[in-house]
């Protein structure tokens, strides 16, 4: 049931994507194949819905103009009429001013009268493959997306566009990275019937592919509560404004003091105006970091997570509001992430990293935030029907491992008293430069911590890594989306005889900070599971394989 | 198939020429900061015959610092290409090496989205060439093979072509 090529995309049944296809036609020839294929949509069969939906071009919101204009011209002009009305009316006289006048009133009616041309021009369209934009006043854009390339559609609101009832559209294309074209503004309702009819066409084209047509109604899988709401502000704080505190107490502390002995019997003034000074001090760096709490917080209110055949759409936020899917069958890698003290209270988050198909070489790739936080159980519930790993079984890295972080948090802080003293030596300043050697005392325990939470575990069809103390990821990897193994052996871990492997998927998004790795294994166990996980991806490929071939 | 096959050894002479070069850029850096400090500190100790001696000392550090770089680079380049290995297994391009970090990469024929040769200019005069091979890992440029011969190049180029069209287009990702 394939297109007979009157959309722009020209797709092959069984091709993934096609790959490399520039849709943005810029000679107005191209409107003739839009308009063939409306007339081609008989009502037939399943597809009878395809006439309602394929109902010819539609416009912009009217709304938008005055919008636009606000948004973008009126600052220009409020410029012109402060500044050049006085300056003509001193060159010129009143009648300079009345000539200005006149001339920054032609101006707003040419910067209007553009966008009413614009409105005026700007046609979208929703064909049975492709979604057509026509735009432009002085150069003519015609684009046609083939559905297929659509990943997501995202809908996004301010506070203002929400009060005139306006919705931006973003189509999305390869795994939620790019943006491939935008729909400035559409009403409310018809942004949710853009998003909707995408997916359905999408579904239909892909399911009269393979011989049916099926639908399935989304059913909401989570709705954030209020209480994870607050605990998502509170646990959001930036924890590293404490090591800021400590850092500047050593520095500061002795100076703090001096004063102190001096001024504490000079008046009762100074006393309370040094207590008060630092505790403002230290409650202002807790309050900037409970405000970027709270900002994360409104970003996700009311955030919904719907789940459909196959995808997951959510909406989220407060002042602005966004709403998007992310694609099941893209899956790279799940990531369950909890800070320590969403930990402590039993909250989690989980993400999601997808990636274009075949034909993509890592430039398309997007991690997802499904779950921003909620009790443990829904993560890894949601998780766990995404991808029914085991999220309990893990090994732990021997112990011997311990030893290389003891070491090197003793060096770091060692350093760091050396770096203080050199300092004094330098600058002439007191400074307590042994305060960081009193953190040695903590050294094992935090060693053991940073291993404890460290594992990994070969599945049946996943490889599970976990990592981190103050913020423990634990990733996900389903075998057939492995892409490449590596393993690492630093000299120090050859000295213990202990190595790292990394898992890459077409996911992973940074070069090396987000790959699920086995860190500090034996290097035995770093050589086997090497070539398991390797060994497992044809195994899983091979099982995908066969129950392709018996369902077809 | 299979064997463990090493680079060819005229890539040692590329690492030794770039040991050697950053080895004497080094040098002359560290030939002037101690040129700096030194005569800070000859200004400082106000002994006018100390003044004299600071070029020769920062010649002296520099000369010493410049024989030790030279001997850490070209051992480490000669090093590196004997820790150098790679096979060409039956499912998988299996890459061995490093010298004080050891990495092992193995990377999968369903996985291969493209393969390409290179050869910068210092390539090009010792006759020899790289391969690199793309998946669509983030990491892709990380499968590289430096130091092949060009034909070697070109017929390993063409059997990992071959080896990974032989899997089905939709596994690839």
């Amino acid at each position: 049931m394939s297109d007979e090529g009157a959309s722009g995309g020209g797709t092959r049944p069984d091709d993934s994507e096609s790959a490399g296809d520039e849709t943005a036609v810029d000679d107005p020839g191209g409107g003739k194949g839009n308009a063939a294929a409306a007339d081609d949509a008989e009502p037939a069969g399943g597809e009878a819905a395809l006439s309602d939906v394929l109902d010819g071009p539609r416009k912009l919101h009217p709304l938008t103009i005055p919008y636009r204009f606000v948004q973008q011209g009126a600052g220009l002009v409020v410029i012109l009429v402060f500044t050049g009305l006085p300056g003509s009316i001193g060159a010129f006289g009143p009648l300079g001013g009345v000539l200005a006048l006149l001339g920054i009133v032609a101006l707003a009616g040419l910067v209007v009268g553009y966008y009413v041309a614009y409105h005026r021009r700007f046609e979208y369209e929703l064909t049975r493959d492709t979604f057509d934009i026509r735009s432009g006043v002085f150069s003519r854009r015609e684009r046609e997306i083939p559905l297929r390339r659509i990943q997501n559609v995202d809908i996004s609101q301010n506070v203002v566009q929400r009060a005139l009832g306006l919705a931006q559209v973003n189509l999305k294309t390869a795994g939620g990275g790019q943006t491939e074209a935008q729909l400035q503004y559409v009403g409310e309702d018809e942004a949710d019937r853009v998003q909707s009819e995408v997916s359905r066409l999408r579904r239909l084209g892909a399911d009269t592919e393979n011989g049916e047509a099926t639908e399935r109604t989304a059913e909401t899988v989570f709705e954030i509560t209020e209480r994870e709401l607050g605990v998502l502000a509170v646990v959001s704080t930036d924890f590293r404004v404490l090591s800021l505190l400590f850092f500047g107490a050593s520095l500061f502390g002795p100076s703090a003091f001096s004063f102190l002995e001096e001024e504490l019997f000079a008046s009762p003034d100074s006393v309370v105006g040094l207590v008060l000074g630092p505790i403002a001090g230290i409650l202002s760096v807790i309050a900037i970091g409970v405000v970027t709490g709270l900002f994360r917080a409104t970003r996700y209110y009311g955030f919904k997570l719907d789940r459909g055949e196959e995808e997951l759409r959510y909406q989220r936020g407060l002042l602005q509001k966004y709403s998007g899917t992310i694609p099941l069958s893209k899956v790279q890698t799940l990531t369950v992430r909890e800070n320590v003290l969403a930990r402590k209270l039993g909250y989690a988050a989980l993400f999601i990293e997808t990636a274009g198909q075949a034909g993509a070489q890592a430039e398309s790739s997007g991690s997802q935030s499904a779950i921003p936080l909620a009790e443990r159980d829904r993560v890894r519930d949601l998780a766990r029907s995404i991808e029914p790993a085991d999220l309990d079984a893990f090994e732990r890295p021997p112990r011997r491992a311990r030893q290389r972080y003891a070491v090197r948090y003793a060096l770091v802080l060692v350093a760091l008293s050396g770096l203080l003293y050199l300092g004094t030596l330098a600058i002439d300043v007191l400074a307590y430069w042994y305060l960081p050697l009193v953190g040695l005392v903590a050294v094992p325990y935090a060693a053991h911590l940073k291993w404890k939470h460290r594992g990994y575990a070969v599945g049946e069809d996943h490889v599970v890594t976990r990592n981190g103390f103050w913020v423990r990821q634990t990733k996900v990897v389903p075998f057939h989306r492995v892409q490449t193994t590596f393993s690492t052996e630093t000299i120090f871990q050859r000295n213990r005889d202990l190595g790292t492997v990394v898992v890459d998927t077409a996911g992973s998004r940074s070069l090396s900070g987000n790959d699920p790795k086995a860190v500090d294994v034996d290097a035995g166990t770093m050589n086997d599971v090497r070539e398991t996980v390797v060994d497992r991806l044809y195994a899983a490929l091979d099982r995908r394989r066969r129950e392709r071939r018996r369902s077809r | 198939m299979g064997a463990s096959r090493r680079l060819d050894p005229r890539i040692r002479y590329k690492w030794i020429a770039t040991a050697a070069v950053s080895a004497l850029i080094s040098a002359v850096v560290v030939g002037f900061v101690t040129q700096l400090v030194a005569s800070e500190t000859a200004v400082l100790s106000e002994d006018p015959t100390v003044a004299y001696g600071v070029s020769e000392v920062a010649v002296q550090v520099g000369a010493v610092a410049l024989m030790v770089f030279l001997v850490v680079g070209v051992g480490r380049a000669v090093l590196y290409y004997r820790s150098w290995r790679y096979e060409v297994r039956e499912d998988s391009l299996y890459l061995t090496r490093g010298v004080l970090t050891r990495r092992q990469t193995v990377a999968p024929y369903v996985r291969v989205q493209h393969i390409d040769t290179q050869r910068s200019p210092f390539d090009r005069l010792l006759g020899l060439s790289s391969l690199v091979v793309y998946t669509a890992g983030t990491r892709g440029a990380d499968v590289t093979i430096p130091g092949l011969t060009y034909d070697r190049a070109a017929t390993l180029q063409t059997r990992l072509k071959r080896l990974a069209i032989a899997t089905e287009e939709e596994d690839a990702v």
